[in-house]
């Protein structure tokens, strides 16, 4: 086997969706499929964009047929660090390789790592399921740091939540107690009660909450004027909110909106919203996400009191978020959220955690969410 | 080395043990695999060179390859 790694060009998408096919047919995952197309439907590269996605694979030259054992994609972009200016960094995501069905090629994964990390020094992954799955594992061996992002849930609707809820009815004693707290409205109650003890968000009077077609430069006057309070961000001007949230972007599977928030007919901040993607551990629950937002601190509470009505009028049954920035953690939380246990989970590169020290200190100034890492709407 | 990063007995493993036949050698052991073995010996091994590691004896190969010194 002589494996090259290189971008996934036109001439690769036949060996790609053999690949495609031999991971498929191996494995009941539905996940482990890679774009057959090697231009990027979603970030393509080109006319000057600032955020863009970039497609490797992993060529054998010892096959006939040139086949593909794996690939990558590398999201590339602009991070701002306080005091340090903007430093171009990129996205590791989507790796899959030949080893995952085939134990003779299980030094794949590793060497889409390598060389990930090694076309791009300030590398993040985001996500992963956890930091317990072979990914996250991979990283943490080659010197990522680990760091979960905090997870926050309000129930929209009790009753259903109780039925639904799958990953915490797995065992039957708890769904039956769950069958009997929805019947009976002590789940309701009790839901209802703890969100509303928790709730003590101020700030939103006087505020308006409209949905945008897209944005533009009262964008970046939020971003200049917030930026210095978070210790990193991936850099949220209009310009690449822009790429990131296209007016015409649209996918079978997850829809996204733009919401402005203003007071006394300023802009205060923005919140990308939606509706998830049907998951098994949801049962026939809608769910809603905060996806991304950004305001000042003290306008936190407003934005996401904000964005919490506007899934609630969509008719959601549970709304999440995850979010990296104590304000915003904090705001979630004041408006009656409640934090639960995390799989999303940031891993920083060496040279990337250098970058943001002293990391400790920093963790909770990070402004990571969903729309981060591969950040298609598909996937939040 | 192998032994201790797959969780193997020493005895129980071969020049022909491989992914193939030691169940805990997956990817991220290959990793770790090749992570020790360049703290250990000071080397640095390139993509080409970490796929001849299909073996434990094929490691064995490699690694004394490389620690000869050139003529």
């Amino acid at each position: 086997m002589a494996l090259v790694i290189q971008p996934y060009r036109v001439e690769h998408e036949a060996a790609v969706a053999e690949f495609n096919r031999r991971l498929q047919s191996a494995s009941s995952d539905p996940s482990f499929v890679f774009s057959q197309s090697s231009v990027p439907r979603w970030l393509p590269p080109g006319n000057d964009n600032t955020v863009w996605n970039e497609f490797y694979v992993a060529v054998d030259g010892s096959s006939p047929e040139s086949a593909v054992r794996g690939v990558y994609a590398l999201k590339q972009e602009a991070l701002f660090v306080r005091g340090k200016g903007v430093q171009r960094i990129a996205c590791y995501h989507h790796p899959l390789s030949e080893g995952i069905v085939d134990r003779s090629f299980t030094s794949v994964g590793m060497l889409l790592a390598r060389d990930a990390l090694a076309r791009q020094p300030f590398l993040y992954a985001l996500g992963m399921g956890g930091a317990e799955t072979p990914i996250a594992k991979m990283l943490k061996a080659l010197g990522f740091t680990l760091t979960p992002i905090p997870f926050h849930f309000r129930v929209v609707h009790p009753v259903k939540f109780l039925r639904e809820m799958q990953a915490l009815r797995e065992k039957r004693w708890r769904a039956l107690l769950m069958d009997i707290a929805a019947a009976s409205g002590t789940g309701w109650l009790a839901i209802k009660a703890l969100q509303a003890m928790k709730s003590s968000a101020t700030g939103i009077a006087n505020t308006a909450s409209e949905e945008i077609g897209e944005f533009s430069a009262w964008a970046d006057e939020l971003w200049n004027a917030a930026k210095e309070t978070v210790n990193a961000a991936t850099v949220r001007d209009a310009r690449t909110l822009k790429l990131l949230y296209p007016e015409n972007y649209s996918s079978p599977i997850a829809s996204t909106r733009r919401l402005r928030i203003s007071r006394n007919g300023s802009a205060i901040g923005w919140a990308i919203i939606g509706v998830r993607r049907k998951d098994a551990k949801f049962g026939t629950m809608r769910v809603g996400s905060i996806v991304d937002c950004w305001a000042m601190p003290n306008d936190a509470n407003a934005l996401i009191g904000a964005a919490t009505r506007a899934l609630e009028k969509d008719g959601v049954d549970l709304i999440v978020s995850n979010q990296s920035h104590h304000s915003w953690c904090s705001a979630l939380e004041k408006n009656g959220f409640l934090k639960g246990p995390t799989n999303f989970v940031l891993a920083t590169s060496k040279k990337l955690t250098e970058l943001l020290q002293p990391f400790e200190e920093n963790r909770a100034l990070l402004h990571f969410t969903r729309a981060d890492g591969d950040g298609l709407p598909v996937n939040f | 080395m192998a032994s201790d990063i797959f969780g193997v007995p020493a005895a129980k493993l071969t020049g022909e043990s491989s992914p193939e036949t030691v169940e805990s050698w997956d990817s991220v052991q290959h990793l770790n695999l090749v992570l020790a073995i360049e703290e250990k010996f000071g080397l640095q091994l390139d993509p080409e060179e970490i796929e001849q590691m299909k073996t434990l004896g094929a490691t064995a190969t490699l690694i004394d390859s490389k620690l000869q010194p050139s003529s």
